[in-house]
């Protein structure tokens, strides 16, 4: 993303022009729009004009458009960021009030113009402009008979694709049937694999399973590309690495990453330090269980004590439309900070982020143990 | 779950207490001969049991697992019916206790007309009010209606709605239980839409005899199991045909423990693999270099085991011994494919676990690479155990790498041992058997090395399968058969649904109900082990192919089943479990991996309702995360319906285990099918 211009005030009124560049930036997008937001871009509005004859007749029209925000939508299989609102901007083509839908693509500007700039949103325009790497990896996860491609990005894991298909475990006499099977479940995946894979923009790829699939795969696709001679995998030959994952279920995205392997390629991004807050605290919850806590009620207590020293939040408990939960959650991210505590916010797109989610959104690592948090309620 | 009045060996781990409540139920059949009743008979027997003592007469509640006192007829908790009451109150003989004296009368039978107790059943309480404390009542006796009463069509399609049938089983309660209510109740509307009701009567009499009054989200077919189901006199096997019973036997173990050169050499030696084969086999196996796999390639077939030298799914090969057509099913031993071998270990009746004696590989075995995790020895005898199994060999394979030592043969003995009470084997149901199969001793005869005859003079290998018991087959419930693999079967090129039979029996020409579409089909053909026969009879490992039914609707998972009498499906489930030994703590939202006989689905823990102390009661509700070895009941959202059903009434499908970052987290049981999940 790329800031243009800025004029404003911190945690005041202002507005700033952004250019989103890929996927990533609109979901920054995503988190920055709340409701009541001011927005203007141009767009593109399908008017329909009385003919001299009588007939409708119905014309696309661009224009520079400023709207209130009333919803803001993320579709994340198509990476596209709609916001909907009324219309405040004197034109000959949308009255003032009415409502009109935005469809924010890249490479288009968009101007936001906000009430209250607050820390938070300043941190995200931070980081969409931060020119640093991001993790671009694909994960092919599978395992017999089903598999995932993943593409995660820096702040988002988008699910490209999902394959599945029976496959007749071996009986004896069958066994011709399990392996053409396997073959065809393979030739699907590549398929995939061509499809949704640019080299240009995928640093590397890894392919992971339990047991051996993973080599099945790997030399099957080998011997398809010298056949076929596709010149993207035979060139990227050292891009693809392999490893080990329990299952081809997609919750087990989180302990591929974790492999040390991958880990390595991912260790400078947003992902990495994700899981590995996660890990934490999944190890202080085994090993000392009073030192952990999560849910919004049991958090609140453990600030109230100044007892959090690592909070994890995800976005999405910031896109709550009510604006006062909201700035309830940053009043409380602020008063972390504030006494020298760390804070994660998990993108909810990623694996971790969506584990950290089920668990209500929101945990924390103490300094102290807090034993009379099991009595009060969840 | 009954009280544990029945004492088995009693065993001081939390272990032994929830293995042997797996087992109550089994136990409890076969003695009172009750074979089709279930739990009514259970808890009455139980009652019965206690009132003889001086104790004050207690019934346990099914649903919240509350001690009730003998007069009450409903639970205090949560307000269900007790089962022996609705069974009595369905022939109509009822005293009710708390009934107001306006509906004293008893509940009408079966065949009365309804009309008039209803009619008087509205000027009471109201049409609406009746309906509303119908729609009520429903939600505080069961939290969440299945969509079981759509099942009764027959259909087996899952019907959300709350459709008028399912009013009608309530409206029966609401005038016993409406006195408890409708305190809880503020209006009463006397709004008499008795014009509804009079629909509602037709429908009554009708239905009534279909449904009756739930209670742990009984479905319908819960009503037409047992007492309705006559299982037809084919069915029976006759005892005098000499034909040999079929025993499934499970041969689990670490990776490379040798299962698979065992179950070669077995062959072999049987005469199952001729000697063409045999020497083709052992002519490839010199050529890859992999010689001594020779005999494990008779069980392992596909290229890429036989490469790597590991068995990647359970391989299923006949033999047969002097008392028992055993049903061999070779499993792997890789860490990986463990969901493989659950899967294939679900029909077992009995098991073999083989061990490595070289030293080095027995404590691998044990303890898992780098003594972190639970090694394959440890984590397949606990699988086995949760399935329900109780007969074990335990086969000291590799003998002759250690020189026949008696002491390596007894440090294994010692430790494994107690780590198999542990999981509660009883000690009396393991036999322990030292045997190489690389160089044939004490498997089908005597040993003829001397080293081993000097300190061992038990039983061969052969001999202690043939000393195993066949557990009781249940011909005489309804027709359940667990898909385990669809197949193309050689004779037919058709396809060919493979599996065990779980309960009942099949013939050609039987009409079947395929889950989870839900379809009825025509059983065309039977296969057992390559040879066609007419009938299967539960206990049987056969391949059943279908007519009127397109291949792809057969899916691995899927069951057969009695038309009338179909499973349910679902995905969203409460279980009771035991947490075994975990790493990270199971919180609400943790994903897990669901097995279930064959199926595997990924799932979420929703909702963690109870932990369970020891004796199986509640003892603190919504806890925060669960740690090892405790006892629970959880409830999980699985991502697709699967085919399940209630243990308590079918065990096979019944057990269920839960797993994450390739190790078992959690054995446990369905406790109770919750129907659609709304989310």
């Amino acid at each position: 993303m790329k800031l243009l211009h800025r004029d404003l005030v911190r945690n005041g009124p202002g507005k700033a022009k952004l250019l989103p560049e890929e996927d990533d930036d609109l979901w920054h997008a995503y988190n920055l729009i709340v409701p009541g937001d001011t927005v203007e871009a141009y767009t593109v509005r399908k008017v329909l004009r009385e003919m001299a004859s009588g007939g409708r007749d119905s014309e696309r029209v661009r224009l520079k458009l400023a709207i209130v925000v009333e919803s803001v939508d993320y579709d994340k299989e198509g990476s596209v960021l709609r916001v909907r609102g009324k219309n405040i901007t004197e034109n000959d083509y949308v009255k003032i009030g009415q409502f009109h839908t935005m469809e924010f693509e890249l490479r288009r500007q968009f101007t936001l113009t906000k009430d209250v700039w607050d820390w938070l949103a300043l941190d995200i325009i931070q980081q969409a402009c931060d020119p640093a790497a991001s993790a671009d990896l694909a994960v092919i996860l599978m395992q017999e008979g089903l598999a995932h491609l993943f593409l995660i990005g820096r702040s988002v894991t988008v699910t490209r694709a999902r394959i599945e298909t029976s496959i007749p475990r071996k009986h004896g006499p069958a066994i011709a049937g399990y392996e053409s099977a396997l073959k065809k479940f393979f030739e699907h995946v590549l398929t995939a694999f061509q499809k949704h894979i640019k080299f240009e923009v995928i640093q590397c790829v890894v392919i992971a399973s339990p047991g051996f699939t993973k080599d099945q795969f790997r030399d099957y696709m080998y011997l398809e590309a010298a056949r076929r001679d596709i010149r993207e995998i035979i060139e990227n030959k050292p891009r693809i690495i392999l490893a080990h994952a329990p299952s081809g279920y997609k919750h087990s995205l989180k302990e591929v990453l974790e492999s040390p392997s991958v880990m390595t390629l991912i260790k400078d991004t947003k992902a990495a330090q994700e899981v590995q807050a996660l890990k934490d605290f999944f190890n202080m919850l085994t090993n000392d269980s009073d030192r952990a806590c999560y849910g919004p009620k049991h958090v609140e207590v453990a600030n109230d004590r100044l007892a959090i020293q690592t909070l994890l939040i995800t976005d999405n408990l910031f896109r709550n439309s009510d604006i006062a939960t909201r700035q309830n959650y940053v009043r409380l991210v602020e008063s972390v900070k504030k006494f020298g505590g760390t804070v994660h916010i998990f993108s909810s797109m990623h694996a971790s982020g969506e584990q950290l989610a089920q668990l209500t959104g929101i945990a924390a690592i103490l300094r102290f143990p807090l034993p009379d948090l099991e009595d009060i309620e969840m | 779950m009954p009280r544990k009045v029945v004492s088995g060996p009693d065993y001081d781990d939390e272990y032994g207490d929830d293995y042997d409540e797996y087992d109550d139920d089994y136990d409890d059949y076969g003695e009172t001969g009750h074979g089709d009743t279930q739990l009514p008979m259970k808890e009455e027997k139980e009652s019965l049991k206690k009132s003889s003592g001086a104790v004050p007469v207690l019934w346990r509640c099914s649903m919240c697992m509350f001690d009730n006192h003998e007069s009450m007829v409903y639970c205090e908790m949560c307000g269900v019916f007790r089962e022996s009451f609705i069974k009595s109150s369905k022939d109509g003989s009822i005293k009710v206790n708390r009934i107001p004296s306006d509906s004293g009368k008893p509940l009408m039978p079966k065949s009365d007309s309804t009309k008039v107790p209803l009619k008087t059943r509205t000027a009471d309480f109201g049409g609406d009010t009746e309906i509303k404390n119908a729609g009520i009542s429903h939600e505080k006796v069961s939290s969440t209606q299945s969509a079981s009463v759509g099942s009764s069509s027959g259909t087996g399609k899952k019907v959300k709605h709350i459709a008028l049938p399912e009013d009608v089983p309530v409206e029966r309660t609401t005038q016993l239980i409406s006195d408890h209510f409708q305190l809880k109740e503020e209006q009463s509307s006397r709004a008499g839409s008795s014009a509804e009701n009079e629909d509602a009567a037709q429908k009554l009499s009708s239905d009534i005899h279909k449904l009756g009054l739930e209670k742990n989200e009984v479905d319908v077919a819960k009503t037409c199991l047992p007492e309705e189901y006559k299982p037809e006199k084919w069915m029976f096997a006759d005892e005098e045909s000499g034909v040999p019973s079929q025993l499934n036997l499970a041969i689990v173990g670490h990776v490379d423990s040798g299962k698979s050169t065992l179950s070669g050499r077995l062959l072999h030696l049987l005469g199952k693999i001729s000697k063409k084969d045999m020497h083709k086999n052992e002519k490839e196996a010199k050529e890859k270099g992999k010689a001594s796999f020779a005999y494990a390639w008779a069980m392992d077939e596909s290229s890429e085991e036989r490469e790597r030298g590991v068995t990647m799914t359970v391989a299923v090969a006949y033999l047969e011994t002097k008392k028992y057509r055993v049903v061999l099913l070779d499993s792997p031993g890789h860490k990986d494919f463990v969901p493989n071998m659950i899967s294939g270990a679900t029909q077992a009746d009995a098991a073999i676990l083989v061990v490595d004696a070289c030293s080095g590989s027995f404590e691998a075995g044990m303890d898992g690479e780098g003594g972190k995790s639970v090694g394959q020895t440890k984590e397949h005898a606990q699988l086995i155990r949760s399935f329900g199994v109780e007969q074990l060999i335990v086969a000291v394979n590799k003998m002759d790498a250690v020189g026949y030592s008696k002491e390596r043969f007894e440090f294994i003995k010692v430790q494994l041992g107690s780590f198999l009470r542990s999981c509660n084997f009883k000690d009396s149901s393991v036999i322990w058997i030292p045997l190489s199969a690389v160089e044939n001793q004490n498997l089908i005869n005597i040993p003829s090395d001397g080293h081993l005859t000097s300190w061992y003079q038990g039983f061969c290998l052969l001999e202690a399968i043939d000393s195993l018991q066949l557990p009781s087959r249940d011909v005489s419930k309804p027709l359940i058969l667990p898909i385990c693999d669809v197949i193309k079967s050689q004779s037919t090129g058709q396809l060919a649904a493979f599996g065990k039979l779980e309960t009942g029996a099949i013939r050609n020409g039987s009409k079947v109900l395929v889950s989870p579409c839900g379809e009825v089909a025509t059983v065309k053909t039977i296969e057992r082990d390559s040879n066609s026969c007419d009938i299967a009879r539960a206990g049987d490992n056969v391949a059943v192919s279908l007519l009127g039914i397109e291949g792809s609707k057969l899916v691995p998972g899927g069951v057969l089943c009695n038309p009338g009498f179909p499973v349910l499906v679902s995905n969203f489930l409460e279980l009771r479990v035991l947490v075994l030994d975990v790493t990270i703590p199971i919180l609400v939202g943790y994903q897990v991996e669901f097995h279930i006989h064959h199926v595997k689905e990924a799932a979420r823990v929703t909702k963690i309702v109870a932990l369970l102390d020891k004796a199986g009661k509640p003892s603190k509700t919504a806890p925060r995360f669960l740690k090892s070895k405790q006892n629970a009941v959880v409830q999980v959202t699985l991502e697709s319906p699967v085919c399940v059903q209630e243990f308590s009434k079918c065990r096979a499908l019944g057990r269920a285990f839960l797993r994450s970052s390739g190790s078992t987290i959690a054995v446990g049981v369905v406790m109770r099918v919750l129907g659609q999940d709304k989310s």
